[in-house]
């Protein structure tokens, strides 16, 4: 397994407070990886810094050995990075359908103007597309309610909804927002089998997670962060015994753990 | 596939209705009148269209009454000064104001709401002053006594004959602006519902998933700003050819509100919404005219009335079931 | 130096209390009121029907503009406003009510007073005199003092007031405030209503000076949304700035600029829009109101 995103040394600071100090880490190809921590913890700005959604203030990401974190964040999309958002971030009056073969943007081959003439690259580019979403759409049960508004679509299935539009991109590595937030037991489960499913198709996995029981099923490897700071990385067995992960979570939410 | 052809049916039932059968009537009735009015709503609903345009990639765009000064004053110069074809300075000025707009779109494109409204306010109040200042433009007094375009001939071949030699310019300008009209709104129609127009929807959606899935956000939205004005310009050239004079206030801030008016009459999410907005508004107006006095009591009370029982527009009616169009 | 001062602080007065009508109304509602031109100018009329032709009191007349305009933003939120803004799909609706509301005044304006500029007796004559390096007539003076007294009453009201503390979380936050109790439907008239009334005061101090006429409430509009978006949208003190800003602008533009006339408000103009395009939010706003 070779490194495919590399975290260096990456740090932000808003006016004087630093919400992510000197964080480094590797994410290798073909892994899920997940980054936890309480609340507060510079987590969803560490997110956002990766996709290059933020400017880190020091550090950098690089992916495949190449530098990205400066790129604007569609560039960073196109080298084979790609982020969901939390729910409600979808193209709301456009049908599940649409949102799906709308964000396959990326592999076009024909250009804007052969769309707009309508040649015949454009309309096979098209015809691809809309395989793709149906194969896409039925990967993560979508397929029933494809004609649906994505603005009607049930609260459970945003979140799909959300990774549908991420995998249509064909990401090299996709990065999950929360992806169990909010969600009971068995929901959880089923969305921690959806994104296994992901990432047994070739895509590697990247999560920012608050919940610690889904989190220590389907992660190879956790970081964990407190206060902006790397406190622990390591395997979930590893994590589980880590005394520093321990004392950040006891006392807090010693239940969320799931000891 | 049946819907195009449906789609195709109508425009063309609805160009041979405007190029052929309207002048017939009007030849018949002796309305000549009527030509200038047509012809006017013809050129708004143009410049209307790029407001709509705008409106499509969410942003609410109160500057067009801008780009139809400059793209005026760009044939017009050209024309007077420089003793262009206007034949030729009509895509000039098209192209001048598309090139001005990715340059001031590039900055305030960034912005939303109503932070772009007002920049694009205070951007049609610039150019006035700009036309009012500027020596070429010849201030407040403006040029007047513009010639009527000459003849347009293609390797010996006269595509289009000389205005002045004909015996109703007005028919020739009713007809020169409904066929930029249909042009202009078949090129809208296509671009927004091919996959470009869905990619622009996606930006009125959240730009900042669109640029999540790899959507070069502010290329798309320069593209959709540059034909704006594109069509703003050229409705702006052909008005100053008709009137042959060109004020600074021939377009002013009122018309950069009744060109977003015109589209939300008509109604946001159909591309023909403008047209039929501009033609029920300048219609309405100019009905009005028989009540005197009364005139902007009563339009301005129809606009409310019909905004509080039509808030999406006239076309909402037709459409209400559907869910898009 | 302090007469071009002087000026604009009265000027800036007049126009802070314009703008934070409009941007009250703005952060309540997400209305950008495109009225508020035509407003100021039917207050300006009142007070000159009440003041100039009836010969009642001018305090009367102002708090006749006072009333009356009041009474019109209500009116207008409540039958006009709140249900359009609940039936369309698109916030921008509002754009086109509020200038079809605009047009409408407009017309109601031109035919109960008609076209010609109005104006009303001094009321106080005399004018200061500081050895020629400040000379101001003595009504603009008291006007602009009232204008400051108006805002700083604005301010406390809105500081300590229960209705100012609920307009001001209603403005925040509309759905937090309404889960905190706040009614958002009376205090979003309210809120209107006020913001009505301060265009209906303006319009009323500035008749005794400038006078007032039918057809600059367009251009009255322009200019306070010129100055709601150089202190940053929905921020209170963002207009009081944005009104002294732009009153001394004018003020100082056209003492180095007379001569060119228009060329201070293109220069005005120009560098607003560049300034808007580094700094959306203006000088105080938050990023995107």
């Amino acid at each position: 397994m070779g490194s495919l995103l590399e975290i260096q040394q990456l740090s932000k600071r808003f006016g004087g407070l630093l919400a992510v100090n000197n964080v480094s880490f590797v994410v290798h190809a073909g892994e899920i990886l997940s980054v936890i921590g309480p609340n507060g913890a510079g987590k969803s700005t560490l997110f956002k810094l990766i996709s290059s959604f933020l400017r880190p203030s020091e550090g950098q990401v690089l992916f495949q050995g190449e530098r990205i974190s400066h790129l604007a964040p569609h560039l960073v999309a196109r080298k084979g990075v790609v982020r969901t958002f939390q729910e409600t971030t979808i193209f709301k009056t456009m049908t599940v359908r649409d949102n799906v073969i709308v964000a396959h943007h990326l592999r076009s081959k024909a250009n804007l103007l052969d769309y707009v003439t309508g040649s015949s690259r454009a309309k096979q580019d098209l015809n691809e597309f809309a395989d793709s979403a149906d194969t896409i759409l039925k990967l993560l049960n979508l397929y029933e309610s494809r004609n649906e508004l994505a603005s009607n679509l049930p609260h459970g299935y945003l979140r799909a909804l959300g990774i549908a539009i991420g995998l249509a991109t064909g990401p090299a590595i996709i990065l999950l927002d929360e992806p169990f937030a909010g969600m009971n037991h068995e929901e959880t489960m089923r969305a921690v089998e959806m994104v296994r499913r992901v990432r047994d198709r070739g895509v590697t996995i990247l999560l920012v997670e608050h919940d610690m029981h889904a989190v220590m099923k389907i992660s190879d490897r956790i970081v964990v962060l407190n206060f902006g700071e790397q406190i622990a990385e390591g395997t979930p067995e590893q994590i589980r015994q880590n005394e520093k992960v321990i004392e950040a979570y006891l006392g807090v939410e010693d239940e969320s753990i799931g000891m | 596939m049946k819907r195009q052809t449906i789609g195709i049916v109508a425009t063309l039932l609805f160009s041979l209705i405007v190029v052929f059968f309207i002048p017939w009537l009007l030849d018949l009735t002796g309305r000549n009148d009527l030509y200038f009015t047509l012809t006017s709503v013809a050129l708004l609903s143009i410049a209307s269209a790029g407001v709509w345009l705008t409106f499509f990639i969410g942003r609410i765009n109160m500057g067009q009454a801008a780009y139809a000064l400059m793209g005026g004053y760009i044939s017009t110069i050209l024309v007077v000064n420089y003793g262009l074809s206007f034949w030729l300075t009509l895509p000039l000025a098209g192209f001048f104001c598309a090139l001005v707009s990715v340059l001031i779109g590039l900055p305030i494109l960034r912005l939303r709401g109503v932070y772009f409204a007002m920049t694009t306010l205070v951007l049609t109040e610039v150019s006035k002053l700009l036309a009012l200042a500027l020596p070429i433009t010849g201030g407040a007094s403006g040029i007047i006594n513009i010639p009527l375009p000459k003849a347009l001939k293609i390797l010996g071949i006269t595509l289009i004959p000389d205005f002045t030699t004909l015996a109703n310019v007005k028919r020739a300008f009713y007809l020169l602006s409904v066929i930029l009209m249909i042009l202009c709104f078949a090129l809208l129609y296509r671009l927004v519902h091919s996959r470009l127009g869905q990619l622009w929807r996606s930006l009125q959606q959240n730009e900042e998933l669109a640029s999540s899935i790899g959507v070069n956000i502010s290329y798309l939205r320069l593209i959709a700003y540059a034909i704006s004005s594109f069509f703003g310009g050229l409705g702006g050239a052909v008005f100053a050819a008709i009137t042959q004079s060109m004020y600074p206030s021939n377009f002013t801030v009122n018309d950069s509100v009744n060109f977003m008016l015109n589209c939300f009459l008509g109604g946001l999410n159909y591309v023909f919404g403008p047209i039929l907005g501009t033609f029920v508004l300048y219609f309405g107006w100019d009905w009005l005219f028989r009540m005197g006095k009364y005139q902007l009591l009563i339009f301005s009370s129809v606009l409310i009335v019909l905004m509080l029982f039509l808030p999406n527009g006239l076309l909402s009616l037709r459409f209400r079931r559907k869910s898009q169009a | 130096m302090i007469q071009v001062l002087a000026n604009g602080l009265y000027l800036g007065g007049q126009y802070a209390l314009i703008a934070l009508g409009l941007t009250l109304i703005f952060a309540l509602m997400n209305v950008l009121n495109f009225a508020h031109g035509q407003m100021y100018v039917l207050g300006g009329f009142i007070t000159y029907t009440v003041y100039g032709r009836l010969g009642l009191p001018f305090i009367v007349a102002l708090l006749a503009s006072a009333i009356t305009l009041a009474l019109l933003g209500a009116a207008i939120e409540r039958f006009l406003f709140r249900p359009v803004i609940r039936r369309s799909f698109r916030e921008e609706s509002t754009m086109l009510l509020a200038a079809a509301i605009a047009f409408f005044l407009d017309a109601i304006i031109l035919l109960l007073f008609g076209e010609k500029q109005r104006g009303v007796p001094k009321i106080i004559n005399g004018v200061l005199n500081l050895n020629f390096q400040l000379v101001m007539p003595y009504d603009r003076i008291l006007i602009g003092v009232v204008a400051i007294i108006l805002i700083l009453a604005f301010i406390l009201y809105m500081q300590r007031s229960k209705t100012g503390r609920a307009l001001r979380a209603l403005a925040q936050d509309r759905v937090a405030a309404q889960l905190m109790g706040v009614q958002v439907d009376r205090y979003s008239m309210i809120g209107f209503a006020i913001g009505a009334m301060l265009a209906g005061i303006v319009g009323g101090l500035l008749v005794s000076i400038t006078g007032v006429s039918s057809g600059i409430g367009g251009p009255i509009s322009i200019k306070a949304f010129m100055m709601v978006m150089i202190g940053g949208a929905g921020v209170i003190s963002g207009a009081i700035a944005g009104g002294f800003i732009l009153g001394m602008l004018e003020s100082v533009g056209l003492s180095v600029l007379h001569s060119y006339g228009d060329i201070t408000y293109l220069v005005i103009f120009a560098s607003l829009m560049v300034f808007l395009s580094i700094r959306p939010q203006g000088l105080m706003g938050k990023p995107w109101g």
